[in-house]
């Protein structure tokens, strides 16, 4: 019984819900740092950590937070632990905090993390919030790493870091700049929401 | 009975204020060391790569012990001026240069001979280039073409010059004109400078 609640929220936050191609929010970061899937990928696991660890935090203390002063108490909490990515990230992985530079102090903006303790830390027990969390942050590093693998491919030939396509491969520039996640972003979007409607209709 | 307390509020936010500030003070103050360790190693690294002194290993004390060993500095510069010294007098600079570039300012250091006859090594400190186009201006091989670069004859004050204009002696990147452009005006005018003040004393 458990389990089945726990896979329809993991669901939910990576297909259904999907932050990034379902709800639009979060993309700032989307555009902005998939051009490698590493950065991607470091990117996605830092939002998910701060994600999943700050529903979690709120839901723990959610029956002692004051309704209205909750959204000073998120912000917060979700600031001191993009920090402490932040932090981490410099002392233990240098090259990817100068290749992410101001994006991951940026996490504290990103929509997901506020929309998802609004949404359902604020009124849901700690483990199932934690779920929630996780599901949200991986929705968006899927789709993150779904883009930059266009974009590595075709800007670089390489697919992390590493050479796929030859010589003969012209990479394409557009790729490398931010306006190709624009594009790709819109492409994914039509083709995901193409397909749920017409699974809808049915 | 809590929701209409006014009080309740500040008190919460003041201790859980109190509580994260501890937790990330108590963390920067754990890494401070560690991550200034590496910033200072990444320096040196470069510094040594610019004077074209050669390191085996990555290890941060053998950086240091080199860095210390070969380089000396000269603080009254902002930022400072690093030199070599070898037989009682200078062998080479590594002189800083920096301009705009595209999104941001660019910080360089240049190593250039005492004689002024030759670069001997290019390195970067802080740039925002787009990764993968003008980023690229920190890869091996845009950098190795400044090694020993001969820049006895400048034409107009140009010591850069890249091919295929007459007197080209470096390759721009390609797709990155801007950051080449800019990479190429900031060195020639900081080591334009650096000449005529070193020539005039």
């Amino acid at each position: 019984m458990a389990k089945d609640k726990y896979r329809k929220l993991l669901r939910l936050g990576i297909i259904e819900e999907n932050p990034v191609i379902v709800q639009i929010i979060g993309i700032c970061s989307a555009l902005a740092v998939t051009n490698l899937m590493g950065n991607s990928l470091i990117m996605g696991l830092g939002l998910t950590f701060v994600t999943a660890i700050s529903s979690l935090t709120i839901s723990l203390i959610r029956n002692y937070i004051p309704k209205h002063i909750r959204m000073m108490v998120q912000v917060l909490i979700i600031a001191a632990y993009v920090i402490i990515v932040d932090i981490f990230l410099k002392a233990y992985m240098p090259e990817m905090s100068k290749a992410l530079g101001p994006y991951v102090g940026l996490i504290i903006t990103n929509c997901i993390i506020m929309g998802r303790a609004e949404a359902y830390a604020q009124i849901n027990p700690p483990i199932p919030s934690l779920v929630d969390g996780i599901a949200a942050g991986l929705g968006y590093t899927l789709v993150l790493l779904a883009i930059a693998f266009v974009r590595e491919l075709m800007g670089f030939g390489t697919i992390l870091g590493f050479r796929v396509l030859g010589d003969w491969w012209t990479p394409w520039t557009i790729m490398v700049m931010p306006p190709s996640a624009f594009f790709l972003l819109a492409i994914l979007i039509w083709i995901f929401n193409n397909k749920r409607n017409g699974e809808v209709s049915k | 009975m809590r929701e209409r307390s006014f009080i309740y509020p500040i008190i919460f936010m003041a201790l859980i204020t109190a509580l994260f500030t501890f937790l990330l003070a108590l963390l920067n103050h754990s890494t401070a060391q560690r991550i200034q360790l590496l910033e200072d190693t990444d320096l040196r690294k470069k510094i040594l790569y610019v004077l074209d002194i050669a390191y085996e290993s990555d290890e941060p004390e053998e950086i240091e012990r080199l860095f210390n060993q070969d380089v000396k500095v000269d603080n009254s510069f902002e930022p400072p001026i690093y030199y070599t010294m070898e037989g009682g007098e200078v062998a080479a600079y590594a002189l800083p240069a920096s301009g705009p570039g595209l999104w941001g300012n660019i910080d360089a250091y240049v190593g250039i001979s005492a004689d002024f006859t030759s670069l001997l090594g290019l390195e970067f400190i802080k740039h925002s280039e787009t990764p993968g186009l003008g980023g690229r201006i920190s890869e091996g091989e845009f950098l190795e073409q400044f090694r020993g670069l001969d820049i006895s004859s400048p034409v107009d004050g140009e010591y850069i010059i890249y091919r295929p204009a007459p007197g080209g002696n470096v390759d721009a990147i390609a797709g990155a004109t801007q950051t080449s452009k800019s990479v190429r005006d900031l060195l020639n005018k900081d080591i334009d400078r650096f000449i005529i003040e070193r020539r005039g004393k």
